[in-house]
């Protein structure tokens, strides 16, 4: 029986990583809030999110992990790759430096999560064309040559933003759907929540018809 | 457990945890006053952690085939507020379980038998094992948030839950995902008019009292009376079978008969198919609906109530059928109420009845909460207070207003006693009741009952015209004639992308929500810096979290990964775990204390809500240099008071990269010789307990250095002897030699080799020195009391201390022993450095 049109079937969890500053609070809040989060504060510890979203028809709800950029916090961020079903990588366009960063993000995240887990890259702030520090190519390239998913997206104008969010799920239902996602496993990040027979709902659920009729 | 039953048995222990173990369980259980076709729940005792509650389970199938099937429906923790009864019923196979928690109260029947006997000693038996009342019942409250929504609505014995603290404490935790359907439906509803259009559906009501008559005519003249086919049919019949047969065992060959005579009968311009058929005894309610929106029907239902002999028996009474046909809920009810002409009250109470007691298994249960209801059957009111004569010469002239105005029916509608905010079509056609069999002619035996309309159809909800309400005078092998209304009703039709983008908005609303009420707290400070941290002189600093969220807030420091434990040893936290209310703030204090060699303070703390999010609290702070907590090495290298090194100085000496200058420490031999002066004579020299502040000054003196003598008094400065002996960065005889040290203790020669030959010169000589000291001091052991052992054994767990401190001191034997050998015996100047 597939889930009613209110439960969700999966739960994914993701995690936002990424130099101070490169704007992972205002994705999230952008993805969850759909709106743009001016003079956000800097995460001091670890944000949480969450939203339910549509994959092939499978409601599934991502829990969404925003983590402190700052270095001095990086050996505590660590503990909280583990179980992450996708990494949402992030930088910034207009710093080079959070560019130059991205490999040492890349090496922790490849230690800290399992194989199947998806990792997109996000160039931040790409409304903000005039003050470009790192070509489209250059990042697009450095994603191809890693594996990754990328964008350019901006939290500011929600370009994007949707998008990464959902690919990223949809990956992650693919690598279910294809058997590479051991859903057993317990550091998959995804958790199956199968809905509960017996509820019925408005999209016409003949199971429920018969089963009270004397004919 | 009785056998067979160990399949169910498991099934039911699926829905729990492992720990929390099914004792027994009991099948086939109905809600006293419940429809006593309705044994699907489930009784289960079930005992964790040697507390037991007892659970009340709906099955969605009897028996449960998988632990899904189970739904919790009530929770009753056995404690001392819990009671347990039985009662049996007279006349019947089946007892009453009467279950009481304080003031509530649950009733269940249970076939009487082995099952329910021992079930109920082993509830009786859970009582009496639960008679302390500190027993933990927090293992429930994860039920009572699975208690689905309907269930703490509807059932009235649920009403009252103020008794449950641990509801309470669910409640207040705002475990909203449970009911995160229920608050969806209950919006879709509100609304509903976005994504819905009204679409026009004919409806044909038709009702029948058979008399007990065979079946043997065509119904095609009632049935398709209409030339267009109407959408949905609902046909009610009454006394099809006056047999005992029927009356006693409910079964009928009457009924596949007569559905098969209304199929047959229904209009041939469409397809027909069978929605639900209910029966009880003579009354039978068949609904059909054309083909085309079959698939648009759904949640299809009935009950059946009986109300005849003893209030109960099906030879009056009610059958009902609901539905949901798109998004409008629809309810049939054909009845078939008390007869005779003065028994208008018992009429008004058979309908009372039926509402109150006709149940549906879906939701909504009851007939009234219905969008449209259709109310049929041979409700039997007649007309009072005229004769036959009179009835029949007013009909003659066709006065059927007349005659309608001493209609009981009308008269007790009128009155408010039955039927009330139902309405019925005008009434034009001649009484249906009563007629000679086979004619269209009215009673004309001795009884000569004046003709009535008991055979009616009224309706009550939104959007429901009546276009015709009429008899059919030509069907004749009954004492009644049918009766059939049409009606034209709204039915509201989902709009499938409307309604899309409403649910959308929706969902996206709660995600909103569910975000705003995960647990929210501001901390008015994530970084604690402490000033200059000093030796054994406790410092604290506060912080305040303050709930900003909507929900109560558990939090907790959590330990990093790889790290043993949430902060480091110089910290205590305080309160490390808490939970804040909305709108109120909670200090934490954070105490540090420095007992060992740290350079600076540095700890990020996670301050971790329950089920949201994590907050990094930075402790840093400078710490200062004490010769305490050194090792003795580094000591032995330093001729001036420690702080005064430059830091490269004393960098230099940590790499032990300068050259030893004393042979032992000039902290230990300042203190030493202090007392070697001036404390030999004084009595329980190490036993006495000296100021903090002198403490603290004689630290000061020694890490500082002065031209003053030293600030205190011998006991101060013994006790900070035994400081300094304890915090030193390795213990006199190092950690890895105090199992061998105590090994050979019972023999001074060995423990000397030991000295010799294993420690360092520098331990040795510590060691040499102390216990020479030591013998000074019993030198004069009239004046201070204290003899060699005990000496021996104060020593002996400091200069051989344990690794883990905070341990409890307890005096070890073989450390005593062995630092006694160094008490007693001649420390000849071979053990010291050649």
């Amino acid at each position: 029986m597939s889930a009613g049109p209110y439960n969700y079937s999966y739960i994914f969890k993701y995690i936002i990583i990424g130099d101070m500053g490169v704007g992972k609070s205002c994705l999230l809040h952008q993805f969850t809030e759909k709106k743009f989060m001016a003079d956000c504060p800097h995460t001091i510890g670890v944000e949480f999110g969450t939203r339910i979203i549509e994959v092939s028809g499978q409601k599934i709800k991502l829990q969404i992990w925003d983590t402190a950029g700052q270095e001095r916090f990086r050996a505590v961020t660590r503990s909280y790759y583990r179980g992450a079903a996708g990494a949402l990588m992030v930088y910034d366009i207009t710093r080079r430096s959070t560019y130059n960063h991205l490999s040492s993000w890349l090496t922790d995240t490849r230690n800290l999560t399992n194989p199947s887990t998806v990792i997109f890259l996000i160039g931040n702030k790409c409304d903000l064309e005039g003050q470009r520090d790192v070509t489209y190519e250059e990042a697009s390239k450095f994603a191809e040559e890693n594996g990754l998913l990328f964008v350019e997206a901006s939290a500011k104008t929600g370009d994007n933003v949707e998008e990464a969010f959902l690919e990223t799920a949809k990956k992650i239902y693919q690598s279910i759907q294809d058997g590479r996602l051991d859903l057993n496993a317990a550091e998959s990040g995804v958790q199956h929540k199968p809905s509960q027979p017996g509820r019925t709902n408005l999209n016409g659920d003949q199971a429920g018809v018969k089963d009270n009729c004397a004919c | 457990m009785p056998a067979g039953n160990s399949d169910v048995y498991n099934i039911v222990q699926a829905k729990f945890l492992a720990t929390e173990i099914v004792k027994t369980i009991h099948l086939n259980v109905s809600i006293v006053d419940g429809p006593s076709s309705n044994a699907n729940r489930v009784l289960a005792l079930v005992e964790y952690n040697s507390s037991h509650a007892l659970f009340v389970l709906v099955s969605s199938r009897c028996p449960p085939v998988s632990f899904s099937d189970l739904s919790i429906e009530t929770v009753v923790p056995i404690d001392q507020h819990f009671s347990c009864e039985t009662e049996p019923v007279t006349e019947q196979n089946y007892v009453t379980l009467i279950i009481k928690y304080r003031q509530t109260k649950y009733e269940y029947n249970v076939e009487i038998g082995k099952e329910s006997c021992n079930f109920a000693a082993e509830l009786i038996r859970a009582k009496e094992v639960a008679t302390d009342n500190k027993t933990n019942f927090t293992w429930l409250e994860k039920y009572f948030g699975t208690m689905n929504q309907s269930n703490r609505n509807s059932d009235p014995t649920m009403s009252d839950r103020s008794d449950f603290v641990i509801v309470r404490n669910e409640m207040a935790q705002a475990q909203t995902t449970n009911n995160r359907e229920s608050r969806l439906k209950y919006q879709l509803k509100l609304r509903e008019s976005e994504f819905t259009q009204i679409q026009e559906f004919t409806i044909f009501i038709g009702t029948w009292n058979v008399n007990g008559q065979p079946p043997s005519v065509s119904l095609k003249p009632w049935l398709s009376y209409d030339e267009s086919p109407p959408d949905v049919y609902a046909i009610g019949f009454q006394e099809i079978d006056l047999s005992k047969e029927a009356f006693i065992f409910n079964d009928t060959p009457r009924e596949a008969e007569w559905q098969k005579l209304v199929m047959d009968g229904l209009n041939p311009n469409a397809k027909y198919r069978l929605v639900a058929l209910a029966r009880l005894v003579g009354m039978q309610l068949a609904v059909m609906i054309n083909n085309q929106h079959y698939p648009y029907v759904k949640n299809v239902s009935f009950d059946t109530v009986g109300t005849g002999l003893l209030g109960k028996m099906g030879n009056k009474g009610g059958v009902a059928v609901r539905l949901e046909l798109h998004n409008t809920s629809l309810c049939f009810v054909n009845c078939h109420l008390a007869a005779h002409v003065d028994e208008y009250e018992r009429r008004n109470q058979d309908y009372k009845d039926i509402n109150a007691r006709i149940n549906f298994k879906r939701n909504p249960q009851a007939i009234k909460d219905h969008d449209q209801i259709y109310w049929l059957g041979d409700l039997n009111y007649r007309i009072t207070d005229l004769s036959n004569t009179q009835v029949k010469t007013l009909l003659i002239r066709n006065e059927v207003n007349t005659l309608l105005k001493v209609d009981q029916l009308n008269q007790q509608r009128e009155r408010g006693n039955v039927l009330l905010d139902y309405t019925e079509g005008d009434i034009t056609f001649q009484p249906t009741y009563k007629f000679d069999l086979f004619t269209d002619v009215y009673d004309t035996s001795e009884k000569a009952r004046p003709p009535a309309w008991t055979d009616r159809i009224l309706w009550r909800g939104k959007g429901i015209h009546q276009v015709q309400y009429r008899s059919h005078m030509e069907m004749r092998i009954s004492d009644h004639k049918p009766v059939s209304a049409l009606f034209k009703s709204e039915i509201s039709v989902i709009d499938p992308i409307r309604y899309r983008k409403v649910q959308e908005d929706l969902l996206k609303w709660m995600d909103k929500y569910d975000n705003e009420i995960l647990p929210q707290v501001t901390v008015d400070e994530t970084e604690v810096i402490f000033d200059l941290v000093k030796f054994r002189e406790p410092q604290s600093k506060e912080i305040i979290i303050a709930n900003t969220g909507l929900v109560p807030a558990d939090f907790e420091f959590i330990k990093k990964h790889d790290e043993p434990f949430y902060c480091k040893e110089w910290l205590r936290i305080l309160p490390y775990a808490a939970s804040i209310n909305p709108g109120e703030k909670c200090e934490i204090r954070f105490e540090v204390n420095l007992e060992t060699d740290v350079e600076n303070l540095e700890d990020i703390l996670v301050l971790h809500l329950k089920g949201g999010k994590d907050i990094f609290i930075t402790i840093s702070g400078k710490c200062q240099k004490s010769c305490f907590t050194q090792s003795l090495s580094s000591l032995v290298r330093i001729q001036v008071p420690i702080l005064n090194l430059t830091e490269d100085e004393w960098d230099q000496v940590r790499k032990n990269n300068t050259p030893v200058r004393y042979s032992v420490p000039r902290e230990l031999w300042l203190l030493v010789d202090h007392l070697y002066r001036h404390g030999l004579k004084t009595r329980d020299l190490f036993e006495s307990c000296a100021l903090h502040e002198e403490l603290i000054r004689i630290r000061n003196w020694l890490d500082y250095g002065s031209q003053d003598p030293i600030p205190g008094t011998p006991q101060a400065v013994a006790e900070t002897l035994l400081l300094f002996l304890s915090y030193t960065k390795e213990p006199v005889i190092p950690f890895e030699l105090q199992d061998i040290c105590t090994a050979a203790a019972n023999n001074f020669e060995n423990c000397r080799q030991l000295i010799l030959m294993k420690l360092n010169d520098i331990h040795r000589t510590v060691f040499i020195y102390i216990c020479m000291f030591l013998q000074e001091l019993l030198k004069y052991s009239k004046d201070n009391s204290y003899d060699a052992k005990t000496l021996a054994s104060l020593f002996g767990d400091i200069l051989l201390r344990d690794q883990i401190r905070n341990s409890k001191p307890q005096a070890s034997r073989g450390k005593a022993n062995f630092v006694y050998n160094f008490l007693v015996n001649d420390l000849s100047s071979s053990l010291l450095p050649r």
